[in-house]
């Protein structure tokens, strides 16, 4: 075998240091290079024309480099060595720089240390094998799961990008929380107003053509890997053909039925048929098999259908579920986020005392297509003359959820502004842990809610600390010390919290959850739009809580990824470097299966044997140091190379 | 004298279960006496060591060699059972890695002897006598094979050509190296490992393997595993999936963890340290994003306190012939 050495002085980085014709001689000793030359600078155009001319002359087997970190210039070398006709995994990098010239002293223990690192490498670099890279092809296909402002923005911008996007939501509405609200922080806009430009596109802009959205439905099984997932969505039926109806309403006068509707907090009842609010898009309503007397009695009653002005057909009674399935290269989670059950906390009587609600109840209480029509009362339908805005409730509270919310403190001043002018007498209470409101349009609020003669700000230690109290006919707050203030109403501000079916969706991708149950993204700063599992991309509160401008914000990234990891016209490039389980020597102990991070590792059942997805595998070794009977292969980096590198400096 | 192929089986430092395992093959012991002539195994024969001196070397066809090397006369049986034998085989797991013996190179020999002859509540020693290779008595002087230093597998200190594994090695695999021989197949390359699989025991547990998230191990008299399950899995320090089949995996089938006793798998050198790789992947400490240096480390340590003993745990039949092979003294 030859194999040649280059060595970098890197100007006199690595040469003032280390003597390249000590280093020589002693590695001549060895039998082991056919050749040995130094080079000014290696990463320099000039040498990299003397290396890839040189690798052509001397038409080596293998090749060390002496040289800088790996990090720095591997790809460098290895480009040149592509371009030179040979194979670029057939080299070992030697740091000789940062790890000896920068850190040796003596010249004579400097050249020594550097002959030895070298004989490692000239030893490891003898077991190299001619590594390829492989491409796979791919789906240029995108599903969106949640269509909240987050997934809307990715679907969208997607879409824009020409890349066709399945977007699945599980309510009858698209447009996530902010829809709910009549006014948002910080600027006070009409939250429905906002999202229509958006949601306008998804249904029908230029675009909307590449979007297929499917409400009412929610995602059943995926199955593959990225470039290659292939997905079954299940879609409940809506009884209502979208493309007929005009969204005209009519329908929902003649229906006999009606219950308490969710979309209000249960704060007002809803027809069997019927909007979730008015405005609520698609514009078109949806049947509630669980009011209709059609399914809950078996009756024949056709009063919807039949005040249709469209004609027959728009509502269709015997519309089923369906099952579609759909096949993409990516997965865009944007699932949302949802409110701290505030029912545990016995003291603050909520669920109990009519007029304690939470913050999304009074949004709804303050939208004009709301319940009580944007009008602020209590349950005794008068305009109350005291509220208390509690923040914090379930966050920063190790026995709830640790962390701040970050939304609660702008939405609160937002309702004090909004009290401020409705209910003009009113006096406003903030209680709270912490303010939290950073951010360059957000102090305007806070200011407003301080300027505030009706408002005033009460600092509390514990939640436990208050307590909601209706004495003689009057709700009040009391407080620890004895002190007790009047809250005709009162406001929770609960945690953000992940919801509930983040849980099953993990599962089903393979996705995993951070301890507070959101999904963990690959790294908390650099890669928060991406989760741990390759391909699939996390945008918004699912991730962790967050207001809009961020939930859009990590929309686009997720979409920027998707459009550069899975570009048009270009296969999946697979790194070579990556583990495989020979399935001869494994025993199928599972030892391996958990402790992949990237979920890469299946197990085939029929022969009982561990499987590395090379795909997702990301070739960190973890499952080759777990693996008891040295069954998994790691490329590049195997035992046997490893060893006689250790043997090569301890020899 | 018989012109059927000598069979030889010697012990060295072991516990004589070898043997037992040997004659455990029942009648066919007949057949193997009828297919060879076995003529040395002090353990059940006469025949003496100027005996074995006298044959031609290479005049033994095959010799079983249980036990490891402890004293100067394991080394000298050694050397002169390899000069006569066209086959030596290291026969169980003393000779192959030093197994239970060899975990006495946690101590020195001083300590040995101290524990055994001297600090030993059932001894009464007064004159504190401990063996030595030369003993003064009032009748002259009596002597004795020198103990060694440490405790060495047989390969370290001879050539081996083969290595049946486990304490013992099990009957129906002795029976089937025989059978191979007699055979007259080509026998597989020098080194091998034979009487064994090449899997770890994991591939013969019917168990039920599923993810492995240990939490905390148990010893075995804490619980009562459920049948079908993982032991691992369970809590109990099974050394399985570190561990070589070929036995048919009898202790885990019986709610015993594998100890260990069949060595490393095929194409894997230190078995304590797979082991140990294996399990530092699978113990579950719990979510640590967040939590202090001090914590973690207070956790790992609460994990590691339930496990009995390092060596006895890991290296209990491989300590002599694995990477650390035993405490370095100064």
């Amino acid at each position: 075998m030859k194999s040649g050495v280059y060595f970098c002085n890197c100007g006199t980085n690595i040469s003032d240091r280390i003597d390249s014709n000590r280093v020589r001689e002693s590695l001549a000793a060895s039998g082991r290079i056919a050749y040995f030359k130094t080079c000014p600078f290696l990463c320099s155009e000039e040498g990299k024309s003397f290396l890839e001319q040189d690798l052509r002359d001397e038409q080596p087997d293998r090749i060390v480099i002496a040289a800088c970190s790996p990090r720095e210039h591997e790809a460098t070398f290895m480009r040149v060595m592509g371009q030179a006709g040979m194979n670029p995994y057939l080299m070992q990098m030697v740091n000789i720089r940062e790890q000896i010239a920068w850190v040796t002293e003596d010249p004579e223990k400097a050249a020594k240390k550097a002959a030895l690192a070298l004989k490692a490498a000239l030893k490891r670099v003898e077991l190299h094998e001619m590594l390829e890279k492989q491409e796979l092809e791919a789906s240029p296909a995108v599903l969106v799961i949640g269509a909240g402002p987050a997934g809307l923005k990715a679907a969208l911008t997607l879409a824009e990008a020409g890349r066709k996007v399945t977007v699945v939501e599980k309510t009858p509405v698209i447009g996530g929380l902010p829809v709910l609200y009549e006014e948002l922080f910080p600027n006070m806009e009409c939250g429905p107003c906002m999202l229509e430009p958006l949601m306008g596109e998804i249904l029908h802009g230029e675009h909307a053509a590449n979007i297929e959205l499917l409400t009412m439905a929610e995602v059943s099984e995926v199955v593959g890997y990225f470039g290659n997932f292939v997905v079954k969505v299940r879609q409940r039926p809506r009884y209502v053909d979208t493309h007929q109806c005009i969204g005209c309403g009519e329908c929902l006068d003649p229906c006999p039925v009606s219950a308490p509707n969710p979309f209000n907090c249960g704060m007002d009842e809803k027809k069997a048929i019927g909007f979730t609010f008015m405005g609520a898009l698609p514009s078109a309503p949806y049947l509630d098999p669980g009011l209709c007397t059609r399914f809950t009695q078996g009756s024949d009653c056709t009063a919807c259908g039949a005040a249709c002005p469209m004609g027959e057909g728009v509502i269709v009674y015997d519309d089923v579920e369906k099952l579609i399935e759909r096949q993409v290269g990516a997965i865009i989670l944007a699932t949302g986020s949802s409110l701290y059950d505030c029912s545990g906390f016995e003291n603050l009587g909520y669920g109990r005392l009519a007029d304690v609600r939470t913050a999304l109840e009074f949004e709804r209480m303050l939208a004009s297509n709301g319940p009580t029509a944007g009008e602020i009362v209590t349950s005794g339908g008068e305009a109350p003359a005291s509220v208390a805005i509690v923040h914090c409730v379930g966050s920063l509270d190790d026995d709830h959820q640790p962390y701040c919310s970050g939304v609660c403190c702008q939405y609160a001043f937002k309702f004090n502004h909004l009290l401020e002018s409705k209910l003009p007498e009113a006096e406003i209470r903030h209680l709270y842990k912490e303010i939290v409101s950073p951010g360059k349009e957000e102090y305007a609020l806070h200011r407003a809610a301080r300027n505030n003669p009706n408002a005033s700000f009460i600092r509390y230690r514990d939640i436990a600390d208050i307590a909601v109290v209706n004495e003689e006919g009057r709700q009040m707050m009391r407080f620890r010390n004895g002190n007790a203030i009047n809250a005709d109403l009162v406001v929770l501000c609960p945690a953000v919290v992940p919801n509930a079916d983040a849980e099953r969706l993990g599962a089903q991708l393979d996705v995993p959850l951070d301890r507070f149950g959101f999904f963990e993204e690959l790294h908390g700063r650099m890669d928060s739009a991406r989760s741990k599992m390759r391909g699939v991309y996390l945008a918004g509160a699912c991730q962790a809580p967050t207001d809009i401008q961020r939930a859009t914000g990590q929309g686009m990234a997720a979409s920027g990824y998707v459009l550069s990891e899975l570009a048009l016209g270009r296969k999946i490039e697979l790194d070579p470097l990556f583990a495989s389980v020979y399935p001869e020597r494994c025993a199928g102990c599972k030892v391996c299966m958990k402790v992949c991070p990237y979920r890469a590792i299946g197990f085939d059942a029929e022969n009982g044997v561990a499987v590395v997805n090379a795909v997702l595998c990301h070739g960190c070794g973890t499952c080759v140091a777990a693996c008891p009977v040295g069954a998994v292969k790691s490329n590049h980096f195997t035992n046997e190379m490893i060893l006689v590198e250790i043997e090569g400096v301890l020899k | 004298m018989s012109d059927k192929p000598k069979l030889a089986m010697y012990w060295a430092a072991s516990c004589g279960g070898c043997e037992i395992a040997l004659v455990n093959i029942h009648e066919k012991i007949l057949d193997l006496d009828a297919a060879f002539d076995f003529m040395f195994c002090p353990c059940l024969l006469d025949t003496k060591k100027s005996a074995i001196e006298a044959l031609p070397d290479k005049g033994i066809a095959i010799t079983l060699f249980n036990g490891a090397i402890r004293t100067t006369e394991n080394e000298e049986m050694a050397h002169l059972l390899r000069k006569k034998s066209r086959v030596l085989i290291a026969f169980g797991s003393c000779a192959s890695e030093g197994c239970i013996p060899g975990l006495d190179n946690l101590s020195s020999r001083h300590e040995l002897l101290r524990t055994v002859y001297l600090d030993n509540a059932t001894i009464d020693n007064p004159q504190e006598i401990v063996p030595s290779p030369s003993n003064a008595v009032p009748e002259g002087t009596l002597t004795l094979p020198a103990m060694g230093d440490r405790v060495r597998t047989l390969s370290q200190v001879t050539e081996v050509d083969y290595y049946i594994p486990g304490c013992p090695p099990e009957s129906h695999q002795i029976w089937a190296v025989v059978e191979a021989v007699l055979s007259g197949a080509p026998l597989p390359p020098p080194g091998s490992v034979i009487g064994a699989g090449r899997l770890s025991v994991c591939d013969e547990c019917a168990r039920v393997k599923e993810d492995k998230r240990i939490e905390r191990f148990h010893r075995n008299w804490e619980i009562t595993p459920v049948a079908e399950r993982c032991l691992l899995e369970q809590g109990l320090l099974c050394m399985g999936i570190a561990t070589r089949d070929g036995c048919g995996a009898p202790c885990p089938q019986a709610n015993m963890p594998c100890s260990g006793c069949y060595g490393p798998p095929e194409g894997t050198s230190d078995q304590g340290a797979r082991m140990v790789a294996a399990l530092g992947s699978i113990l579950a400490i719990g979510d640590c994003k967040g939590k202090s240096e001090a914590e973690i480390a207070a956790r790992v340590e609460a994990l590691l306190d339930s496990v009995p003993d390092y060596a006895g745990s890991f290296y209990k039949y491989s300590l002599p012939g694995s990477i650390i092979g035993g405490r370095v003294s100064r």
